[in-house]
C-alpha cells in the first residue's frame, strides 16, 4: 500500500537533481523566512519561470521546499530582533524576543528549529497516511463552519497574553475594524479607503505585523533612556538549552503539532492561527503560566512546531483535492498547472512518481533544513552582539525593504511606519499588539462566513446552529461566554459581600 | 569670517547650486522614437495575486519574451480592489511603451457599476488579444438534473432555494450567471466567494448547488465524473477531447453567450512605432509554441486579436455589456449596495 509507494518516493528524491532542487528550496525558503516581508509566496512567484525546464517533480519538489523551509527561517528575526519575518512567527515575536532579552536566544533558537523539525516531520508522516480521509473531511466545512471557527477563535484567543482582559479585547475589535478596510468582494463596497485607491485591497497582515511588532520594538529601543551598548551579552555554553528547558518543551513540541496539523485545514491563514492556538493551549496548560510574556519556552516550543506542521496539512487538500486554501497553496497550484498537471483525487493513482515523489522529498528536507538551521544557531545569536547604533538602522532598512517586496507600493511603507508608532505608544500603555493581530486575522473569516453562510442558508440564522459542525462550535463558544460571565459574576459577588464585612466591621 | 563660518556657507552654497541645477527641467520633448526601441527591459503589471490565471498568462508571455520583443518583461503584481489599483496604475504611467499591463473583461464591466478613477475603455489602449476563458455552470453528480431543463423546472417549483457560487460580485461568472437566470425566467440565490478555489470548495462540500465557473479548475472532477456540467457559455461546442461533450447554452434554448478574454494593453496615446513593434512582438508570442503548450497547460485557450481588432472588440463588449449589465438588474443590485 502507502509504504511501499513511499519508498518508491524516497527512491525518487533522491535522485540527484531532486536532491539538488530540495537543497536549493529549503535554503531560499530559509532565507525568504528570515527576510522580513516577502514570503514563501512572492519567492516562489519569483522563482516558477526557473521551473519551466525542469521537469514537473523537480520543480515541484524546489518550490514546495520553499515554502516549509520559510517556517524555519522565520522564527529567527523574530526570536532576535522581534520583527516576525512572516505571519506564522508573529507569535514566536512575544516569547521568543524575551528570551533573547534574557540572554537565552541560542535555546530559543534551537528549540524553534527542533520543534519545527519534529512537527514538519509528524505533519507529513499524517499527511502520508491520512490525506484522503481528512481531505474530505476538510470539505464538510463550509461557509456557517467557518463563521463558527472565526467566532468561537475570537472569543477563546482574545485574552492571550493575559494582562488585562479590557485592555486585549479593545485590541481584538480594533484589528476587526483593520481587517474590514477596503473593497469587500462579496459586496462590492470600499469600506474606510479615505479615497485611498491603495487601501482597496486592504491591511496587510504581515505590514501591520512588522510594523507593530518590529518597528514598535526599535522605536521602543531607541526610546530606552538607560540604552545599552549591546542587546545581551552571550555565552557560548549558553547557546544551546540548557535540561530544564528541553523537559519542557517536548510536550508543547507534540501538541503544537497536533494542532497545528488539525487547524491547518482552515482555508485562509491556517499557519497564522495555528500558532495563536497553539500559544494559547502551551499558556493554560503550562507549571510556569507567569512566565508567558516573559522568555516562556514553552511560548517557543508550541508555536514554532504548530506552523511547521500546518503546512503538511495545507498540503493535504492541495495534492488530494487541487484545492488551495491558501495564498501559498494557489501558487503552487500553479507551478503544478504550468507544468500541466492538475492535482486532485486523481493524482495519487495518475502520477504516482510526482505524489509520492514530493512527500518523501518533504521528509528530506526537513531533515536538510535541521541540519542547516543547528550549527548556525551559535552564529544567528551572536548577530545580537552587533551594537544597538549599528543593529537598530540595519533591522530598519530590511524591514522597509521588505515591506515594499510585498505590493511593491510606497503606501505600505508609510502603513508600516504608522503602525510602527502606533505599536510603540501600544507597548508605552500597555496594550499588547497580538490581540490586534488576532482580530485582523479573524474578523474577514467571520464577516465571510457570516455572509455567505445567511445566504446558503436564507436568511435564517437558526440555520448556521442546526447545522453539525458548526452548531457543536458555536455551542462551546456560548458555554465559554457563559463560563467567564459566571465567574466574574460570582467574583463580583464576592467582592460586594467583601466590602460589605469590611463596612460592618469599620462601623463597629 | 571664521574659517567655520565660511566651511558653513561653502557647503550651503555648493548643496543650494546643486539642487538648483537638478530641478531645472527641459519641456517636455515628444518622445523620440530610435529605432532600437524597446532599449531597456518592458515592466508589465498584473493586476491580480501572484498565481492566479492572468498572473501565469503573463509569465507564460515572459518566458518568450526576449525572442521577440528584443527585451525581457519584468512581472510587477499590483494586486487590489478587483483589479482597480493595478489599471489605475496603468493608466496613469506615461504611454512610453516601457510600462503595459494585463487586461481583461472585467475592465470594461467594473465601469458599469459605479464610479472608477479612469474610464479604463477608453483610458487604456489594447494592444493584443491574448487568450480566452470559457464559463461553465456545473452540478455534482449526485444532484438529479441531468440537463439544463431539469434545473429550470425545479428552481421554478422552488424559487430562491437553490444557491450557486461563483468567484466574486461583477465577475464574468456572476454576469453570466445572472444572464441565465434572467433568460430562463428562475430565481437563483449567488453567494460571492473571493475567487474560483473558494466557491470550488463550497460546491464540492455541497454547501451550494450551482457553479459557474472556467473549467480549468474543474476538469479533474469531470473527468472522474464526480461533477456533470450542464452547459457552457460559448456559440458552439469547445474542441478539447475533455470538454467537448457539453453542451451549449445556446442549443439549449437559452440565449447564453460569455467568455472572458484576456489581454495585455497600454495607457493610450503610445506613439505608433512603438505600438507597432509591442503588437508585432505579442503576435510572435502568442504564435509561439511553447506559450501554446503552456496556456493549454492552464486550461485557457489562445485566441489571438491584433491591436485595432482589439479595440473594435473592447467598443462592441462595451455596448453589449452595458445593455446586459442593465437588463439583469446586476448594475443596480451593485451600485445600490455601493451606495
Amino acid at each position: 500500500m502507502d509504504v511501499t509507494m513511499l519508498l518508491h518516493g524516497f527512491y525518487i528524491s533522491a535522485s540527484p537533481e531532486n536532491l539538488l532542487a530540495c537543497t536549493v528550496g529549503v535554503l531560499i525558503g530559509t532565507v525568504v523566512g528570515i527576510l522580513p516581508g516577502i514570503g514563501p509566496t512572492g519567492a516562489i512567484a519569483l522563482l516558477l519561470p526557473l521551473s519551466f525546464g525542469m521537469d514537473v517533480t523537480t520543480s515541484l519538489i524546489m518550490l514546495a521546499g520553499i515554502y516549509y523551509g520559510s517556517m524555519y527561517g522565520g522564527s529567527i528575526t523574530s526570536i532576535l530582533l522581534n520583527v516576525p519575518g512572516e505571519g506564522g512567527a508573529v507569535v514566536t515575536c512575544i516569547d521568543g524576543y524575551a528570551m533573547a532579552k534574557k540572554g537565552r536566544a541560542g535555546a530559543a533558537l534551537a528549540i524553534a528549529a527542533i520543534g519545527s523539525f519534529i512537527a514538519g516531520t509528524l505533519g507529513v508522516l499524517g499527511l502520508t497516511f491520512f490525506a484522503p480521509l481528512i481531505a474530505n473531511f476538510a470539505l464538510a466545512f463550509g461557509p456557517p463552519e467557518y463563521f463558527a471557527i472565526g467566532f468561537l477563535g475570537l472569543i477563546i484567543l482574545t485574552n492571550l497574553t493575559g494582562a488585562s482582559a479590557l485592555k486585549s479585547s479593545l485590541m481584538v475589535a480594533v484589528g476587526v475594524m483593520l481587517g474590514a478596510i477596503g473593497m469587500d468582494s462579496l459586496t462590492g463596497i470600499s469600506r474606510f479607503t479615505f479615497s485611498v485607491s491603495e487601501l482597496q485591497r486592504g491591511v496587510d497582515f504581515t505590514i501591520v505585523a512588522m510594523g507593530l511588532f518590529g518597528i514598535g520594538e526599535v522605536l521602543h529601543t531607541i526610546a530606552q533612556s538607560h540604552g545599552k551598548a549591546i542587546l545581551q551579552p552571550v555565552r557560548f555554553w549558553d547557546l544551546y538549552p540548557n535540561k530544564q528547558e528541553w523537559r519542557r518543551s517536548v510536550a508543547p513540541i507534540f501538541r503544537g503539532g497536533a494542532i497545528g496539523f488539525l487547524v491547518g485545514l482552515i482555508p485562509g491563514p491556517a499557519a497564522v492561527i495555528s500558532t495563536f492556538v497553539s500559544y494559547m493551549v502551551e499558556k493554560h496548560r503550562s507549571k510556569y503560566p507567569d512566565e508567558f510574556g516573559k522568555g516562556a519556552i514553552e511560548g517557543v516550543a508550541g508555536p514554532e512546531s504548530a506552523n511547521n506542521a500546518a503546512v503538511s496539512s495545507t498540503m493535504i487538500p492541495l495534492l488530494s483535492l487541487g484545492l488551495p486554501f491558501t495564498p501559498v497553496s494557489a501558487i503552487l497550484l500553479s507551478g503544478f498547472m504550468i507544468h500541466g498537471v492538475i492535482p486532485g483525487p486523481t493524482l495519487i493513482t495518475q502520477q504516482p512518481d510526482l505524489f509520492w515523489g514530493l512527500i518523501a522529498s518533504m521528509y528530506i528536507g526537513n531533515v536538510l533544513l535541521l541540519l542547516i538551521n543547528l550549527p548556525l544557531v551559535g552564529i544567528f545569536a551572536s548577530l545580537l552582539q552587533i551594537p544597538i547604533n549599528v543593529l537598530m538602522p540595519v533591522v530598519l532598512i530590511i524591514t522597509l525593504t521588505g515591506a515594499y517586496a510585498i505590493n511593491n507600493s510606497f503606501f505600505d511603507l508609510f502603513l508600516l511606519v504608522l503602525f510602527g508608532v502606533l505599536g510603540f505608544f501600544m507597548k508605552r500603555c500597555g496594550y499588547e499588539p497580538a490581540p490586534l493581530a488576532i482580530g485582523l486575522i479573524l474578523g474577514p473569516t467571520l464577516e465571510t462566513g457570516l455572509v455567505q453562510g445567511l445566504i446558503i442558508g436564507s436568511g435564517n440564522i437558526s440555520s448556521l446552529f442546526t447545522r453539525p459542525i458548526s452548531g457543536v462550535m458555536l455551542l462551546c463558544a456560548m458555554m465559554v461566554i457563559i463560563f467567564q460571565l459566571a465567574k466574574w459574576l460570582t467574583k463580583w459577588n464576592d467582592n460586594r459581600k467583601l466590602a460589605n464585612t469590611q463596612y460592618i466591621s469599620h462601623k463597629n | 569670517m571664521s574659517p567655520k563660518i565660511v566651511r558653513l556657507l561653502g557647503t550651503c552654497f555648493l548643496s543650494l547650486t546643486i539642487v538648483l541645477a537638478g530641478c531645472g527641467s527641459t519641456p517636455d520633448k515628444p518622445v523620440v522614437i530610435q529605432e532600437q526601441y524597446p532599449t531597456k527591459p518592458i515592466t508589465i503589471i498584473v493586476p491580480f495575486t501572484a498565481g492566479g490565471g492572468s498572473d501565469m498568462l503573463a509569465r507564460a508571455m515572459e518566458r518568450s519574451a526576449t525572442k521577440y520583443l528584443g527585451q525581457p518583461l519584468v512581472v510587477v503584481n499590483k494586486p487590489g480592489g478587483a483589479a482597480m489599483v493595478g489599471w489605475n496604475e496603468l493608466a496613469s504611467t506615461k504611454p512610453d511603451g516601457y510600462t503595459i499591463g494585463i487586461t481583461n473583461v472585467s475592465l470594461i464591466l467594473q465601469p458599469l457599476y459605479g464610479p472608477t478613477n479612469y474610464h479604463y475603455p477608453t483610458a487604456l489602449d489594447p494592444i493584443a488579444q491574448v487568450a480566452s476563458l470559457p464559463i461553465i455552470m456545473a452540478v455534482k453528480s449526485e444532484q438529479s438534473w441531468q440537463n439544463i431543463d431539469d434545473l429550470i423546472k425545479y428552481a421554478k417549483q422552488s424559487p430562491g432555494t437553490i444557491k450557486y457560487g461563483h468567484p466574486g460580485l461583477g465577475t464574468a461568472a456572476h454576469v453570466a450567471a445572472e444572464m441565465f437566470a434572467k433568460t430562463a425566467g428562475i430565481t437563483i440565490e449567488q453567494v460571492p466567494f473571493r475567487g474560483a478555489s473558494e466557491a470550488l470548495t463550497a460546491f464540492l462540500g455541497g454547501h451550494i448547488q450551482l457553479l459557474f465557473v472556467t473549467p480549468a479548475e474543474i476538469k479533474e472532477y469531470l473527468k472522474s465524473g464526480k461533477v456533470r456540467v450542464l452547459a457552457i457559455a460559448e456559440e458552439q461546442r469547445l474542441n478539447d477531447p475533455d470538454l467537448k461533450h457539453i453542451p451549449t447554452f445556446k442549443e439549449q434554448g437559452i440565449d447564453v453567450i460569455f467568455s472572458i478574454w484576456q489581454g495585455v494593453g497600454a495607457p493610450k496615446n503610445l506613439p505608433e512605432d512603438v505600438k507597432k513593434k509591442l503588437a508585432e512582438g505579442f503576435s510572435g508570442i502568442v504564435n509561439d509554441p511553447t506559450f501554446q503548450k503552456s496556456v493549454a497547460d492552464l486550461g485557457l485557450k489562445v485566441e489571438y486579436l491584433g491591436p485595432q481588432e482589439s479595440a473594435v472588440k473592447w467598443v462592441a463588449e462595451n455596448s453589449r455589456l452595458t445593455k446586459i449589465i442593465k437588463e439583469t438588474g446586476i448594475g443596480e443590485t451593485i451600485a445600490s449596495q455601493k451606495n
